[in-house]
């Protein structure tokens, strides 16, 4: 059996104002509170195209490898919908603003390309709560808020073939419009919402029955539905009953899809040229100055880590989720031109503290220049390994510096040979019996005595000094 | 109406000016005026004639247009009053804005006495499909004052307001101007703000000025010709005094006459208006030229997709959920209908459908594609031939004010635009003035068009032709 | 002649335009609209070939500012039916497009 998955996905755009009017796109609980003539359609209102979501929806389109068209269209898409309040969406159709452009995914059958078919913009509607969301006694209710909000709607060729590759291509994408400042990609606020094709075919030459899924709210509800859809459809084909080309609704608590019941007319969105909207042109040389001024992108600076620094494929990833992280990294490297040493840290001690915080690494007072300090004085033998993950969650909460959190909590390492010297003496003439061990030829014992040595600096002597000083006073 | 009391909006702002009126006592006559006669021509859907005196005692006498009534057609928004676009659909609804041309009468000293009659969302050629009441030409009250835009033509032409402004998609300034014997200005399409006027046919729509004479016209685009941020469509140009650039002569004009429009029927009288006008351009020293657009007549049956079109989408938006006529049903899909048969009247319905069928799957190509590169093609045939000349003169309408109930055809009265559509489809700028009157002494209007941005100058040549034919300078 | 719109085709876009045609208003409804599709068909003769659409392009965007809208009472003053600050309508659930 083979699957053939395509996605579409809708990216809500980060402007402060909405696609076609000055309303706020705040996130607003009280209902109908950022609403104009223009989102409420109100007779004689007409749609202004906001700068800033043209300008993000073409940075988006560049660093995809979509080729951005200097000329696009807005057209009308007709539909009555209560949260819809024109009764036609303004989107464009005929000439969309990008085509083509692909992400890469990491997957089993190895690093693939996932082809993008177009990119368009358009207008959110407002959100519905139905009575299977609320008791409501058969009632929807309407708020018009999100009515507006500015969309990029990505549509991919059929090109991934699981669930798992569907969860990479939207991981790799919501990294993308985070990194690019293109889009909060919060799933659970709307802001990255998507659309499934699943297809089921026994001869992997032919595609079997377009099935679309919709209600996904997270990555994860995407993966499960088309794992759940890969078997249903492989079942009725085993079974020998017909997969019918349909959209089906996809339930959170089932795990589980269901047909949606069928329109009785077919769909005829009746398609045409929005008239309140002259065309959109773009400025070539502009075009040519965002290419060009492109920032490196994640999957980019992944494996330049991966090739240049020498990171762990798991290190880099980690690194290169948040712009913020990778910025973060690359200074720090800079400091203290240790780069494994950087990425483990961070991918291990930080990462926890991060996560116990509830916390991303910018709402932290943790910067550049201390993490570099604390393992630069971990790797001077200043301090144990041990004793920085003391002093890290100092430099997370109050931005003090490794210095000062070392003195403060006493944790100098002691690298002084005549201050180890006499913890040395001290222990070979409390632990006779080992120190008969040693010199009989158990090296093994050494370990313990560094242990006993230890403790009495609190931790603080220098392992590696102790080791040979220990072993030169035993064998003299 | 009182001889000692100005004629015109030029005439009136000059005595405010000299003292020798007030606004307020303006006010006063035309509101008796208006007590007087509204009950027969029935101009106005709501009048706001106590607000309106206010605003006359508090109007500013050295501001453009001086506390002169200025009547609003209903399909236009002022914020606080009802907006009705002559449907039910709409029989209660209270405009929460202003419409930016409204705002900047109001700005430049206009009193609004009431918002005017239409055509239901400015649909018709006659007023007569206002879902609440025909409108009754004051030149002969057995006869419609045109459409859709007759309710403002009608005030104007009663002397219920020096000026009105109308919306005209496909001539609905022009040809109710033409049966009621005033002055009606299509601006260049972008050149007049369309935010807050009730979309019809949003490629087509232009907000225009109604008046009786051509200067008045020029008086009040220096007021309405504003650049809007609101409206996309909306150009930025440079900054024109309209009246200023009024001539008074037509020296080294070129006068276009169209070959394929001669073989019409037209009235006779307008036939003869036509030529009297012809030798009025000569004698003010324009030449005539003779100019082809071959596909000139085709502009009927592509208007009357791509407007349909437009209006099915515009018309969306009367749903039933946010606001307007409700009729609950037991689902959505049955609330809407119910609250859309209910709140339609019957041209609108037909035009919506003609509008759903030609977008629809299976007909969009051979209907709305077709039409709109018929519409370029017009459109390219227009720019060339206004290369040649400098306006194209033709009549407004094929025949004077017709009978109230009198054509029941819709296809016969769509027939009845032929002459003003072209100038909607291009989006090019047209005049119709007052060219004299027929044996039954109804007017005839006169139609100018001149080239994309040229509306100065367009409004300069009507001005002289007007004048010629024995309008007020 | 043929027909250009029957009594299917009208019920299928009176449903797209969700308007109700009654039995009464059918039988005329249908003889305007052929006569008037008929009319403008007649722009099947016209070659168009050579035509390139001109739309003009916008001149400006819109600045990323926001502004003032509309309190809730202002824009849904006159809707039906509100409760909580919401829109209320019919439940639509399953049946409708989105």
């Amino acid at each position: 059996m083979t699957t053939t998955i395509g996605l579409e996905i809708h990216v809500q755009l980060a402007t402060r104002t909405k696609m076609f009017c000055g309303c706020s796109t705040a996130f607003e609980d009280e209902p109908n509170t950022h609403v104009c003539p223009v989102c409420l359609g109100l007779p004689g209102a007409l749609p202004t195209l906001n700068a800033e979501a043209v300008r993000l929806a073409t940075r988006i389109a560049t660093a995809l490898g979509c080729t951005v068209h200097e000329v696009s269209e807005f057209s009308r898409k007709n539909y009555f919908y209560p949260d819809l309040p024109k009764s036609y969406q303004i989107t464009q159709f005929d000439r969309p603003i990008a085509t083509g452009g692909s992400v890469p995914i990491v997957t089993e059958r190895g690093t693939r390309s996932v082809r993008l078919t177009r990119a368009h913009i358009e207008e959110d509607a407002g959100k519905s709560m139905h009575a299977a969301d609320i008791t409501l006694g058969g009632e929807t209710l309407v708020d018009f808020n999100r009515c507006g909000m500015p969309l990029i709607e990505i549509v991919t060729e059929p090109d991934m073939q699981s669930g798992d590759e569907a969860y990479e291509f939207l991981h790799n994408l919501r990294r993308l419009v985070r990194w690019l400042g293109v889009s909060s990609g919060d799933m659970e606020k709307g802001a990255m919402r998507c659309d499934v094709n699943v297809s089921v075919s026994p001869d992997p030459a032919k595609r079997g029955t377009k099935v679309e899924i919709k209600n996904l709210n997270s990555f994860r509800s995407v993966k499960r539905a088309i794992d759940y859809e890969e078997q249903r459809q492989a079942q009725c084909l085993a079974d020998g009953t017909p997969v019918l080309t349909e959209t089906r609704h996809f339930d959170e608590v089932q795990g589980t899809t269901t047909a949606m019941r069928s329109k009785e007319a077919s769909n005829d969105y009746r398609y045409f040229p929005e008239p309140d909207l002259p065309l959109l042109q773009l400025d070539p040389t502009e075009l040519e100055s965002l290419r060009t001024h492109m920032p490196e992108l994640p999957w980019e600076m992944q494996s330049r880590f991966e090739r240049d620094l020498g990171l762990l494929p798991y290190d880099a990833a980690l690194i290169t989720e948040e712009r913020s992280t990778a910025e973060f990294f690359q200074q720090t490297v800079a400091l203290c031109d240790n780069p494994k040493k950087v990425a483990s840290y961070m991918g291990t001690e930080v990462a926890k503290l991060l996560n116990e915080r509830g916390k991303t690494l910018t709402e932290t007072q943790l910067t550049p220049t201390t993490l570099a300090g604390l393992l630069t004085m971990v790797e001077h033998n200043a301090i144990s390994n041990t004793a920085s993950k003391d002093v890290l969650p100092l430099l997370m909460d109050t931005g003090t510096t490794p210095m000062e959190a070392v003195r403060s909590l006493g944790l100098e390492q002691v690298s002084d040979t005549s201050a180890i010297e006499g913890f040395a003496r001290e222990v070979i003439a409390e632990n006779a019996t080992q120190v008969e061990q040693f010199r009989g030829g158990k090296e093994a014992v050494l370990g313990f005595l560094v242990g006993q040595l230890m403790k009495k600096s609190k931790c603080k002597a220098n392992p590696k000094l102790t080791g040979e000083i220990l072993r030169t006073l035993l064998k003299s | 109406m009182n001889s000692g009391l100005p004629r015109t909006l030029e005439q009136y702002r000059r005595a405010v000016r000299a003292h020798e009126l007030s606004a307020e006592e303006y006010l006063d006559e035309t509101r008796r005026l208006i007590e007087r006669d509204e009950p027969q021509v029935r101009a106005f859907l709501h009048l706001r004639l106590d607000a309106a005196h206010s605003d006359a005692q508090a109007a500013d006498p050295t501001s453009p247009l001086a506390g002169a009534p200025i009547a609003i057609k209903d399909n236009i928004m002022m914020a606080g009053e009802r907006c009705t676009c002559g449907s039910r659909i709409l029989e209660h609804y209270v405009a929460p804005y202003s419409a930016t041309v409204v705002q900047s009468l109001l700005a430049a000293g206009a009193v609004v006495p009431g918002k005017t009659n239409c055509d239901e969302f400015a649909m018709g050629s006659s007023t007569e499909n206002s879902a609440f009441f025909p409108t009754h030409n004051p030149a002969d009250l057995i006869r419609v004052p045109g459409g859709s835009s007759g309710g403002s033509t009608a005030a104007v032409a009663a002397g219920f307001a020096l000026g009105a402004i109308g919306s005209d998609t496909g001539g609905s300034v022009r040809q109710p101007a033409a049966f009621c014997g005033v002055v009606g200005f299509k601006p260049t399409y972008g050149r007049v703000s369309r935010y807050g006027l009730v979309a019809f046919g949003s490629s087509l729509d232009c907000i225009g000025p109604i008046a009786r004479s051509v200067r008045d016209t020029a008086i009040m685009m220096n007021v309405m010709a504003v650049h809007d941020p609101k409206d996309a469509t909306s150009v930025r140009r440079p900054h024109v005094d309209f009246e200023a650039s009024l001539q008074p002569t037509l020296a080294g004009r070129r006068v276009g006459i169209i070959r394929e429009l001669q073989g019409l029927d037209v009235q006779p009288e307008i036939a003869a208006a036509m030529e009297a006008a012809c030798e009025a351009a000569l004698k003010s020293g324009a030449s005539l030229v003779d100019v082809s657009l071959p596909h000139i007549l085709s502009a009927l049956p592509a208007y009357y997709i791509i407007a349909p079109a437009e209006c099915s989408a515009n018309l969306g938006r009367f749903d039933g959920v946010r606001y307007g006529l409700h009729e609950g049903g037991r689902d959505m899909t049955e609330t809407y209908s119910r609250t859309r048969n209910a709140g339609f009247g019957t041209e609108v319905k037909r035009r919506i459908l003609i509008g759903a069928f030609v977008l629809s799957a299976g007909y969009y190509d051979a209907y709305y594609k077709k039409a709109s590169s018929v519409r370029q093609l017009i459109t390219d045939e227009l720019d060339a031939a206004l290369e040649s000349a400098d306006v194209l003169l033709t009549p407004t309408t094929p025949t004077t004010a017709f009978r109230i109930g009198a054509v029941t055809d819709p296809l016969e009265m769509y027939k009845a635009d032929v002459f003003t559509i072209p100038a909607n489809l291009a989006g090019v700028p047209a005049v119709s003035f007052p060219a004299g009157k027929d044996a039954a002494g109804l007017p005839i209007g006169l139609q100018l068009m001149g080239p994309r941005w040229s509306d100065a100058e367009l409004l300069s040549s009507a001005n002289v032709l007007f004048t010629a034919l024995g309008g007020e300078s | 002649m043929a027909t250009i719109i029957d009594k299917v085709t009208l019920e299928h876009v009176a449903s797209l335009a969700r308007l109700e045609i009654t039995p009464e208003e059918e039988e005329p409804l249908l003889g305007d609209l052929e006569r008037i599709l008929g009319h403008v068909a007649q722009l099947s003769s016209v070659d168009t070939s050579a035509i390139v659409s001109k739309r003009p392009a916008m001149t400006e965007l819109r600045p990323d500012d926001p502004r003032e809208g509309l309190t809730r009472e202002e824009g849904l003053g006159g809707a039906p039916a509100m409760r909580d600050g919401f829109v209320v309508v019919r439940n639509v659930m399953g049946g409708e497009d989105e």
